[in-house]
């Protein structure tokens, strides 16, 4: 069980490698351009140097800042809006019709319209970044809310527990798998966001560094940039991971 | 204790059906159905499929209101589930919080009645020792055999302190000896607490084992059909109270009962 959990560790680790090692090869023969594709070296130096000269550490910060506030904003909305949609059958009849027509807008499409009530404003950035990660919060919160097991309620009346007893100890645990997978998903989109948001409206951050970068033609700079978003969206994604495990261990220790 | 002659039932009835009537939309599920149980009885109610059994012991719970009819609970007319009347349900599988240990599990119940923390820890060992289940309390339901689990229902239950235990075909997805087992706890539990029994059961030799009375309901509507006593001594046992004459004609008598009810 652990050896194996290791070697795949080992495995993953060895095809990344085996990436960057032919990202070298293409660089070191010139298969493509280096005015287009930096090695994985000269991409590396730039990312040191802008943490130790630059200011990459700020811009990093700013888009990590944006992307975390975005998605707590999408997150509580999403769960109180979910809660009261999927707990009510009436409002679930209503809303319904209207959520499927606007889930598949792109949120993106929403900047325009977003700069013109909001203008070029920090608030305007992270309303555009709530409004995208909202989706996938209230649409898992929603299916989460409804699909909790009926008899369940039967045992809350059954033993006079309080509305709000049955909603914090029934009702959200129960959902609380489809919450955080609606939450994962939703800060994977609120990376997205904060990214094109930067890139649209011209804040400072990562996603502005790669823009710039890639206008004045330093590839390595853009790359290093990429190399990071990169990175951020593993940790993130890690470290939800790792949240969820402990916050349903009840799911992993089925017989 | 319970007194070992069951016919004295003094004082009034814990359960009172009052004429009874539910209908589901124009369906009518159960027709005109009185019924009197009285303090520390165990009733146990047959009845072929559909017949509504299952109704009629949710309408006790106070989970459904009758359309017609009241029902009264040591003498007050039900409005709702009452903390003193606990449900043991059949799906033990979905009455359980899987998120929730053992221990979890039982203290909801201790929750939802305000019993302080400081005091919830003892009183979820007693109730684990009490259904032979000590030791497992950081056990999750899916780490648990149904009959474990079927244990913590019970458990959770008893956690209520109920005068009034309706049981919905408790023991029915269990195996034979695990079945068993958990009637005579469950006998022994109830002749310690002194509560009140409605066990709905499709097996007629759990009904003669377990029950003072056993209720046989008519199907389309459902209605009272035969109200059997069972004079049995107790404490029964799994061996010897089978073999027993009186037992092999009760039996035949309900299982005569449940042929006419089919047909
Ligand atoms: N919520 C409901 N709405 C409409 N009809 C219902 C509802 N619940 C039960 N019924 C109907 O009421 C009748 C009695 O059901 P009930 O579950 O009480 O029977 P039962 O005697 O418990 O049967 P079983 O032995 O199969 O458990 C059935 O015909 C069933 O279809
Ligand atoms: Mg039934």
């Amino acid at each position: 069980m652990r050896l194996s959990r290791l070697g795949r560790l080992l495995a993953s680790f060895a095809v990344a490698a085996l990436l960057v090692w032919g990202w070298q090869l293409i660089a070191d023969y010139k298969l493509v351009s280096p005015v287009f594709l930096p090695g994985p070296d000269r991409a590396w130096g730039a990312l040191v140097k802008g943490f130790s000269t630059g200011d990459l550490g700020v811009k990093l910060l700013a888009t990590v800042e944006r992307m975390f506030w975005g998605w707590l904003i999408a997150s509580l909305i999403g769960i109180a809006l979910g809660a009261a949609i999927g707990t009510s059958p009436r409002l679930r009849a209503y809303l319904a019709p209207m959520l499927e027509f606007l889930r598949p807008l792109p949120a993106s499409a929403m900047i325009p319209v977003a700069i013109a009530v909001l203008g070029l404003s920090n608030g305007m950035v992270l309303a555009v970044i709530a409004f995208g990660a909202l989706w996938p919060v209230l649409l898992a919160t929603i299916h989460g809310f409804s699909a909790v097991e009926p008899r369940l309620y039967e045992v809350g009346r059954a033993l006079g527990l309080s509305r709000a007893s049955v909603i914090w100890k029934i009702a959200l645990p129960s959902a609380s798998p489809d919450i955080l997978a609606g939450m994962r998903l939703g800060l994977t989109v609120a990376l997205i966001l904060s990214v094109v948001c930067e890139m649209i409206a011209g804040r400072d951050g990562l996603g502005n560094w790669i823009l710039l970068a890639a206008r004045s033609f330093r590839a390595p700079d853009l790359y290093a940039g990429v190399i990071l978003l990169g990175m951020l969206g593993y940790i993130t994604a890690v470290a939800l991971a790792v949240l969820e495990a402990r916050l349903l261990v009840w799911r992993n220790r089925a017989r | 204790m319970r007194a070992p002659d069951t016919t004295v039932k003094a004082t009034a009835p814990v359960i009172a059906f009052d004429k009874i009537t539910l209908a589901f939309g124009a369906k009518t599920i159960i027709s005109d159905l009185s019924l009197e149980i009285g303090r520390g009885e165990i009733v146990c109610v047959i009845g072929p499929s559909g017949c509504g059994k299952t109704t009629a012991l949710r309408v006790a719970g106070g989970l459904i209101p009758p359309t017609k009819g009241t029902v009264r609970l040591l003498g007050e007319p039900m409005a709702g589930p009452r903390r003193d009347v606990a449900i043991v349900f059949q799906d033990y599988a979905k009455a359980l919080l899987p998120w929730r240990t053992a221990a979890g599990n039982i203290s909801l119940a201790l929750e939802a009645a305000g019993v302080a923390q400081s005091e919830r820890g003892d009183r979820i060992r007693d109730l684990l020792a009490k259904v032979g289940l000590a030791g497992h309390e950081d056990k999750y339901p899916t780490e648990m055999s149904g009959g474990m689990q079927q244990r913590i229902q019970i458990a959770r239950c008893l956690a209520q302190d109920p005068a009034v235990l309706l049981m919905d075909e408790p023991f029915g997805a269990l195996d034979a000896m695990t079945r068993q087992g958990l009637q005579d706890e469950m006998l022994a539990i109830v002749a310690e607490t002194g509560a009140t029994v409605f066990f709905v059961t499709h097996d007629l030799e759990e009904a003669v084992y377990l029950g003072d009375r056993v209720i046989g309901l008519l199907p389309h509507p459902g209605r009272i059909g035969i109200d059997q006593r069972i004079d049995l001594p107790r404490p029964r046992n799994q061996l010897e109270t089978r073999e027993t004459p009186e037992f092999l004609r009760l039996r035949r008598t309900l299982f005569d009962f449940i042929e006419k009810a089919e047909h």
